[in-house]
């Protein structure tokens, strides 16, 4: 039986600022073997400690593809996230996970993919992104659409711009409000749709951002003729313990942690508070 | 198996009990409450008393669990998990309390298995006292959680005036009596008849208005309670989350780290479902922010048959906690009665 609360060691191998109040933390163990051991999927997510705060569930926001980086991306907005943020390289937190069940990335071979992301929810995306990239011959055509309040509130602004160059796929960047020096898109995320041409019945949608994004896209989505089940999208809950017996995240009788958060718009629906 | 044990030999058995583990047992404080609380002697058990307000599930899933030490060493942290294997004997609690502790074990034998709750839980060995006088606001009949049991316990104790009959249910039950065998003595065929009949007197003893859950759960199953309802029930509770605290099946946690002495204690700390903040997340969005959801969500986990089929039962014992905590009267029977007749009480 095992303590199933007793984290394993890590430390931040690199920190590198994405906007004013959002960070990229990579972590590695600090034992080498159980970073060797620790597999993941897209889309699944960590219990990352603050020693002397606690802990909270960030999303891995690096690839599979990638073992060797593996990175989350986490904006300061509360007391522990605070305490992240003031650590530097070299310091230690706590790992617990991975949890959840993941993007399905096989189910994703041969299909177009399409990207809606607002914010702080690319992360949980970029780390399917990047996992499609490196195995791009798998899939059909690739197309981001992200946005954010302000040039300033874009997150992974050079992966963007080196997305943008590439040809095998489509970027498109909006953002709500302009800055001076944005010559961009200004406008909100599902206004991209018209930008790019999607065939609904060989595309799987992947939608994550604010709540208020989320449903917007998905009203949009089905209205351009999407499948429920081709609309996938990735929740977020108050998850404390990863593992389905805390209860914070639960919805009905199913858990955000263990049954999610990856689920498409047909299971969203039957999701009863 | 059944014994049965003389009733001026029990004090020999407690002391037996005393000398191999910590006992746990309903004793009278100076102020006249009674509560659980590891005793020192034999003489400090009550065996006549009102069951406590806070169930012994505090020695199994403590109000404040420690479950990680962190120690600092410069830069570098180690962590430990902390183990708790003291073996205990919880005396005299009662049905419920016997059924709740078997709930909350079950919740965490479910994978992943929690090995810090199993830990206690396996080093506990639970005695009830059978209720053969029924208490005002139990309805333990509704939930098949007494005021007898036939399982769920390790030993389970019936006054039967002169003596106590002692029923053993597990292996934990067997060592707990092998403890001072020469207290005990197979049980005569009269004393099990008279232990039956005790029990045919004590489900008796419960009236018609009790907690009727079968049309309740059909409802709230099926997403039938009305929206209107579920609002009034919201704007009677108080937020106080006593309902939670006080049940002995109510187990959702938050995790801190507390400060000792420069070492960090990552503690599990009861948290209740009726707290605004209990879904709220770091972004500011709170997906059950009003009353309502939060009421509907507590009755759901505890009484819907999806939870019932996952758990084997309903989240409630029938102890009546929540009736004697609640200020605002949203305890399980009125709530299960308001759901049944579609109406709430005012």
């Amino acid at each position: 039986m095992n303590d199933v609360f007793l984290p394993d060691i890590a430390w931040l191998a690199d920190v590198c600022d994405e906007t004013p109040d959002t960070r990229t933390f990579r972590l590695r163990f600090r034992d080498s073997k159980k970073g060797e051991d620790f597999h993941f999927l897209p889309g699944q997510f960590l219990e990352l400690s603050v020693f002397g705060y606690g802990e909270a569930p960030f999303c891995i926001a690096s690839s599979p593809t990638r073992p060797e980086a593996l990175e989350t991306t986490v904006r300061r907005t509360g007391q522990l996230t605070n305490a992240l943020h003031k650590l530097g390289e070299g310091d230690e937190v706590g790992v617990r996970g991975p949890f959840g069940n993941g993007f399905n990335v096989e189910a994703a071979y041969g299909k177009d993919l399409l990207f809606v992301a607002g914010g702080i929810g690319l992360p949980p995306l970029r780390s399917l992104i990047w996992n499609v990239l490196d195995e791009r011959s798998r899939f059909g055509k690739v197309t981001i659409l992200y946005g954010a309040r302000t040039p300033t509130d874009l997150v992974y602004k050079q992966e963007l711009n080196e997305w943008r160059k590439r040809s095998d796929m489509e970027t498109h960047v909006t953002v709500d409000a302009a800055q001076p020096g944005w010559s961009g898109t200004v406008g909100v995320v599902p206004l991209l749709f018209k930008k790019v041409i999607v065939h609904p019945e060989s595309t799987l949608a992947y939608v994550c951002g604010p709540p208020i994004m989320i449903r917007i896209a998905i009203q949009d989505l089905l209205a351009l003729g999407f499948r429920e089940e081709a609309i996938i999208s990735t929740l977020e809950r108050m998850m404390q313990c990863g593992i389905g017996k805390c209860n914070h995240c639960a919805i009905g009788h199913r858990y955000v942690c263990r049954d999610g958060p990856v689920f498409n718009y047909g299971q969203i629906r039957e999701l009863v508070e | 198996m059944a014994f049965a044990i003389e009733k001026r030999a029990v004090t020999k058995w407690l002391e037996k009990l005393l000398e191999a583990g910590e006992v746990v047992a309903p004793v009278r404080t100076p102020c006249g409450d009674v509560l659980f609380s590891t005793v020192r002697s034999a003489e400090q058990v009550v065996w006549d008393f009102p069951n406590p307000l806070h169930p012994p599930k505090e020695f199994v899933l403590p109000q404040t669990d420690p479950i990680v030490k962190i120690r600092r060493n410069g830069q570098h942290h180690e962590v430990e998990a902390v183990h708790d294997g003291t073996r205990r004997f919880l005396f005299n609690a009662r049905s419920c309390d016997a059924r709740g502790i078997a709930f909350l074990t079950r919740m965490h034998e479910m994978e992943p298995a929690d090995a810090s709750y199993l830990r206690r839980s396996g080093n506990l060995t639970v005695i009830n006292l059978a209720c053969v006088t029924p208490c005002p606001l139990g309805f333990c009949i509704c939930t098949d959680s007494g005021p007898f049991l036939s399982d769920s316990y390790d030993a389970q104790l019936t006054d039967l005036g002169k003596s106590y009959l002692v029923e053993v249910g597990s292996a934990k039950g067997e060592a707990a009596v092998a403890e001072a065998p020469s207290l005990f003595r197979k049980a005569t065929e009269d004393e099990v008849s008279r232990r039956k009949n005790l029990e045919v007197a004590a489900r008796n003893h419960f009236g018609e208005e009790t907690c009727h859950f079968a049309s309740a759960m059909r409802r709230i199953s099926t997403g039938r309670v009305p929206d209107a309802l579920w609002e009034k029930m919201g704007d009677w509770c108080l937020e106080c989350g006593g309902c939670n605290l006080v049940c002995p099946t109510c187990y959702c946690f938050s995790v801190k780290d507390l400060d000792r002495d420069g070492t960090w204690i990552r503690c599990r700390l009861r948290d209740s479902c009726q707290y605004a903040a209990f879904t709220l997340e770091a972004s500011g969005h709170n997906p059950r922010a009003q009353r309502k959801d939060r009421m509907k969500r507590r009755f759901f986990h505890k009484v819907s048959a999806q939870y019932y089929t996952r758990d084997g039962a309903v989240g409630c014992v029938g102890c009546g906690r929540c009736i004697k905590v609640c200020l605002g009267t949203t305890d399980m029977p009125a709530v299960v009665a308001a759901i049944r007749k579609g109406k709430w009480h005012e």
